[in-house]
C-alpha cells in the first residue's frame, strides 16, 4: 500500500515528532488548537498531521474527540528498559539448583514478553518469537487468559498446536481458574512449558511470568510437587519486582 | 497514575469483530455499494438521452460534487469510528435532530439501495436467462418474471448469509466479485469500441454548449444529465460504517472513501467516452434494453456484459446490506431502535438479528412487485429514485455537519469551509429540480416516507428523550488504547 518513502518533506516528519512530543509532554487532553499554539505550526498542517498520527495510531482521539493522548503504539518508541533486581535474580538461581528443567523470569509489557533473567543453561526461543504466538506458549497463554485471544487466525506451529478459537479459550478459562498455563509441544513439537504469573502485591495485576521448560512428555505429568515450587518461587518474586 | 476522566473501560459498540477487516476489504465494501459494473453498463446511455455529446461533462460535474461530499464525510472518518456511517458523523455536529433525520434518510437510502440491487440482478438476469433458453424472437415475459423471482430469493438468501458469516468473508467475495464484474465490462467496451468503430470517433469532450452530435445536451442538457451521473456514485460512502470492524480505521476507512469516488469517477468517464466514441454499440448490447428489437443479440459480448452486472448488483446487495443492518445495530445501541436489532452473532461478531429482520422485508417488495406484474424496469427505476433521494438527504445532512462539527473540536480550517457550502448548494439544487419535476408517485412516496419519518421523532420525543440526546455513539478510546492508563500496567 505504501509508496517508497522520497524523504522530501523533513519538515513535515519535524512537526510530527514535535507534535507527539508535546502531546507527551502536557499529558491526557491536550487539543489541537493548544499544539498548534504551543509549536507555532500553522493550525490546517496541525491538523492534518494530528489526524495521520491518529491514523497510524501513535495519538489517540479522546471520546469528547477534541483532546488527544499518546496511544499505546508510541510505546514501541521507547521501550522501557527492564533492570532485574539483583535480589529476583538470587530467587532465580536457588529455584534453578531445584530443578533440572530450564527456568526463565519475563517481564509483561503490554502485549510483549520480554525476558527479565532467562537460563543461561538453556537459552530460550527469542523474546519477539513467544510475544508473536501467544496462544502457543505457556507464557503468552498467562498473558492472554488476562486479555483475550489475539486478533487473526491461529498458527499452527506444530501438529500439537491449539489452533481452534474456542478450546483456546476453554484453556484460558482453565489458565485463570488454576493459575497455571501448559503446554506440551505445541511451540516446539519435543518441548513444553509450565507457567505461573508473578501478580503485584498491592492490586494484583500480572507484572511477569515464572517458567519452566522441559520434555514435552513429561511436563505433561501432573508435576503437582514442581508447581508448588514455582509458585513459592513465584510468590517471593512478586514484591521484588511490582 | 491518575484515572483518565470521560474514558469507559469498553466501547459502546462492542460485540462486533473490532479492528479485524484488512484495507482492501474496506475498499470493496465501498466499491461494491457503488455498483460500478452495473453503473458503468446503463448509467452512461441515460446521461446521454439527455446530455449528448456533453455526457462527460455532466459526469465531471458529478464527481466533483461527490468530490466536495467525500471531503466532508472523511473529516470525519478521520476523527471517529462508528458502526452508523454518516449519521453517527451527522450526530456529532448537529445534534439529534439531524441526526435522527440522517439515519432515517440512511436506512431508506440503503435499505432501498438493497433492493434496487436484487431487483437489478433479477430484471438483468431473468431477461438473460429467458434468452438463452428460448432465443430472442420468442415470448419470454413468464419465464424471465419466473427466473427474477428465483433470483430474488436465491440472492437474498446468499447476501444474509455472508453478512452474518463475518465481514472478512464478506469484504472477500465483493472483492473477487467487483474485480471480475469491472473487468468483464470494460473488456466489453472496449471491444465494441473497436469493432463498432474502426475510424476516428467525434471528439466526445468538446464542451458543454458546443455538443452537437447527440442532437441534444447543451449547457441545460449537461446540467440535467448531473443527475443521474450523480446516482451512478451512491453508496461511495458505505466504507464509514465498517469504522469498528475495520483495522486502522483512521486510515482505512477515509481512504477507502476517496478511492471509490475516483475510481468510480474514472470508470464513469471511460465508459462514456467509449459510448459515445461508438454511438450504437451497446445500445442492445445488454438485455433488458431490447426494446429496440430485430437485433441478433445474442452475441458473447452480450452475455458477458449480464452477467458482470448481475454479478455487481449481487455484491451490491450484499454490500449495502452489511451497511444497513449496521445502521440499524447503531440505532439499536442507541435505545433509538429496539434492543433486539443490537445483537450480534456470539460467534461471527455481526448484527446477526438485524440481518434477519431485514432481509425478507426488502425481498418481499421485490418479489411481491415482480409478481403483480409491474414491469422490471418500473419497480427498478422507482426503487432507484426514492434510493438516490435518500442518500442525497444523508450526504447533504453531513455536509452541513461538517463544520459544525469541526468548529465545536476546534479544528475549523478554510478548506472544509468552503467544502460543505459548495457541496450543500449543490445538493440542494438537485434535490430541489429532483422534487420539482418528480412524478406523483415518487412524490407520495417522499410523502409517506417524511410523515412516517416525523411521526416517529416525535414518539421517541416522549417516549425516548435520552436515547435521542445520546444518538451518536462510536468506537471511542477506551483505557485500553490510552498509553498510561491504569490497565495491565508494565513492571517498574
Amino acid at each position: 500500500m505504501t509508496s517508497p518513502i522520497s524523504g522530501r518533506q523533513p519538515q513535515a516528519v519535524r512537526s510530527a515528532l514535535l507534535i507527539l512530543e508535546e502531546v507527551a509532554a502536557a499529558g491526557v487532553g491536550i487539543t489541537a488548537k493548544e499544539i498548534s499554539t504551543a509549536l507555532r505550526i500553522p493550525p490546517a498542517t496541525t491538523y492534518r498531521l494530528l489526524n495521520l498520527l491518529v491514523a497510524e495510531e501513535y495519538l489517540v482521539r479522546l471520546p469528547d474527540l477534541g483532546g488527544f493522548a499518546l496511544g499505546r503504539r508510541s510505546a514501541n518508541l521507547a521501550p522501557l528498559p527492564l533492570a532485574t533486581p539483583t535480589a529476583a535474580r538470587t530467587v532465580m538461581r536457588r529455584l534453578r539448583e531445584r530443578v533440572r528443567w530450564g527456568a526463565h523470569l519475563v517481564a509483561f509489557d503490554r502485549h510483549r514478553l520480554q525476558f527479565l533473567d532467562p537460563d543461561p543453561d538453556h537459552p530460550p526461543t527469542d523474546a519477539d518469537e513467544l510475544s508473536r504466538h501467544p496462544h502457543a506458549t505457556g507464557l503468552g497463554r498467562l498473558l492472554l487468559a488476562e486479555h483475550d485471544l489475539p486478533d487473526g487466525p491461529l498458527a499452527r506451529l506444530t501438529p500439537h498446536t491449539t489452533v481452534d478459537p474456542e478450546r483456546l479459550r476453554t484453556l484460558l478459562a482453565e489458565v485463570r481458574e488454576s493459575g497455571v498455563a501448559r503446554q506440551c509441544g505445541e511451540f516446539h513439537a519435543a518441548l513444553g512449558c509450565l507457567a505461573v504469573a508473578i501478580r503485584a502485591p498491592g492490586d494484583g495485576r500480572l507484572v511477569a511470568g515464572l517458567a519452566l521448560t522441559g520434555p514435552a512428555d513429561r511436563v505433561a505429568a501432573p508435576n503437582a510437587e514442581l508447581i508448588d515450587l514455582l509458585r513459592d518461587h513465584a510468590a517471593e518474586l512478586a514484591p521484588l519486582l511490582a | 497514575m491518575a484515572r483518565i476522566p470521560g474514558l469507559r473501560s469498553r466501547s459502546p459498540v462492542a460485540g462486533l469483530h473490532r479492528r479485524a477487516l484488512r484495507p482492501l476489504g474496506v475498499f470493496a465494501q465501498s466499491v461494491a455499494t457503488t455498483a460500478p459494473a452495473g453503473a458503468m453498463a446503463s448509467t452512461p446511455l441515460l446521461v446521454i438521452a439527455v446530455a449528448g455529446s456533453g455526457a462527460p461533462w455532466s459526469f465531471a460535474i458529478a464527481a466533483v460534487v461527490v468530490g466536495l461530499v467525500a471531503a466532508c464525510i472523511t473529516a470525519f472518518a478521520r476523527r471517529m469510528a462508528a458502526a452508523g456511517g454518516l449519521y453517527s458523523f451527522t450526530a456529532k455536529g448537529l445534534g439529534a435532530g439531524g441526526a435522527y433525520a440522517c439515519a432515517v434518510a440512511m436506512i431508506v437510502g440503503y435499505g432501498v439501495l438493497v433492493a434496487v440491487a436484487l431487483s437489478g440482478a433479477s430484471w438483468y438476469g431473468g431477461a438473460l436467462l429467458a434468452r438463452l433458453l428460448s432465443g430472442p424472437a420468442a415470448d419470454t415475459g413468464a419465464v424471465a418474471a419466473g427466473t427474477g423471482v428465483v433470483l430474488v430469493v436465491a440472492l437474498a438468501i446468499t447476501a444474509a448469509v455472508c453478512a452474518i458469516r463475518g465481514v472478512r468473508l464478506a469484504g472477500r467475495v465483493m472483492l473477487v466479485i467487483e474485480a471480475a464484474s469491472i473487468g468483464l465490462i470494460l473488456v466489453v467496451l472496449v471491444a465494441l469500441a473497436l469493432t463498432t468503430a474502426p475510424t476516428v470517433p467525434a471528439p466526445p469532450v468538446g464542451g458543454g454548449a458546443g455538443g452537437g452530435v447527440g442532437g441534444v445536451g447543451g449547457v441545460g442538457g449537461v446540467a440535467v444529465g448531473v443527475l443521474p451521473a450523480l446516482a451512478a456514485f451512491i453508496g461511495f460512502d458505505s466504507a464509514a460504517s465498517l469504522g469498528v470492524e475495520a483495522r486502522r480505521p483512521f486510515a482505512s476507512v477515509p481512504r477507502a472513501i476517496l478511492a471509490t469516488a475516483g475510481v468510480t469517477a474514472v470508470l464513469y468517464l471511460v465508459a462514456t467516452l467509449v459510448v459515445l466514441a461508438a454511438p450504437g454499440a451497446t445500445e442492445g448490447a445488454t438485455s433488458p434494453p431490447t426494446g429496440v428489437g430485430g437485433v441478433d443479440d445474442l452475441s458473447w459480448a452480450s452475455v458477458l456484459m449480464d452477467l458482470g452486472i448481475v454479478a455487481s448488483f449481487g455484491a451490491c446487495a450484499l454490500a449495502a446490506l452489511n451497511t444497513l443492518v449496521r445502521v440499524l445495530f447503531s440505532l439499536a445501541r442507541e435505545g433509538v431502535a429496539p434492543a433486539v436489532l443490537g445483537r450480534t452473532h456470539r460467534r461471527h461478531l455481526t448484527p446477526a438479528v438485524a440481518v434477519t429482520v431485514a432481509v425478507p422485508v426488502i425481498a418481499a417488495v421485490v418479489v411481491v412487485g415482480t409478481l403483480a406484474g409491474v414491469p422490471p424496469a418500473t419497480v427498478f427505476g422507482a426503487l432507484v429514485s426514492v434510493a438516490t433521494l435518500g442518500f442525497l438527504a444523508a450526504y447533504l445532512l453531513v455536509c452541513v455537519a461538517a463544520p459544525r462539527f469541526l468548529a465545536r473540536i476546534g479544528e475549523l480550517t478554510r478548506g472544509i469551509v468552503v467544502a460543505a457550502v459548495l457541496a450543500s448548494a449543490a445538493l440542494v439544487a438537485i434535490l430541489v429540480v429532483v422534487l420539482a419535476n418528480a412524478g406523483t408517485g415518487l412524490l407520495i412516496t417522499v410523502a409517506a416516507l417524511v410523515a412516517v419519518g416525523a411521526g416517529g421523532w416525535l414518539v421517541l420525543r416522549v417516549r425516548r428523550a435520552a436515547a435521542l440526546r445520546g444518538m451518536g455513539v462510536y468506537d471511542e478510546t477506551t483505557t485500553a488504547d490510552v498509553l498510561g492508563a491504569p490497565t495491565s500496567a508494565p513492571p517498574r
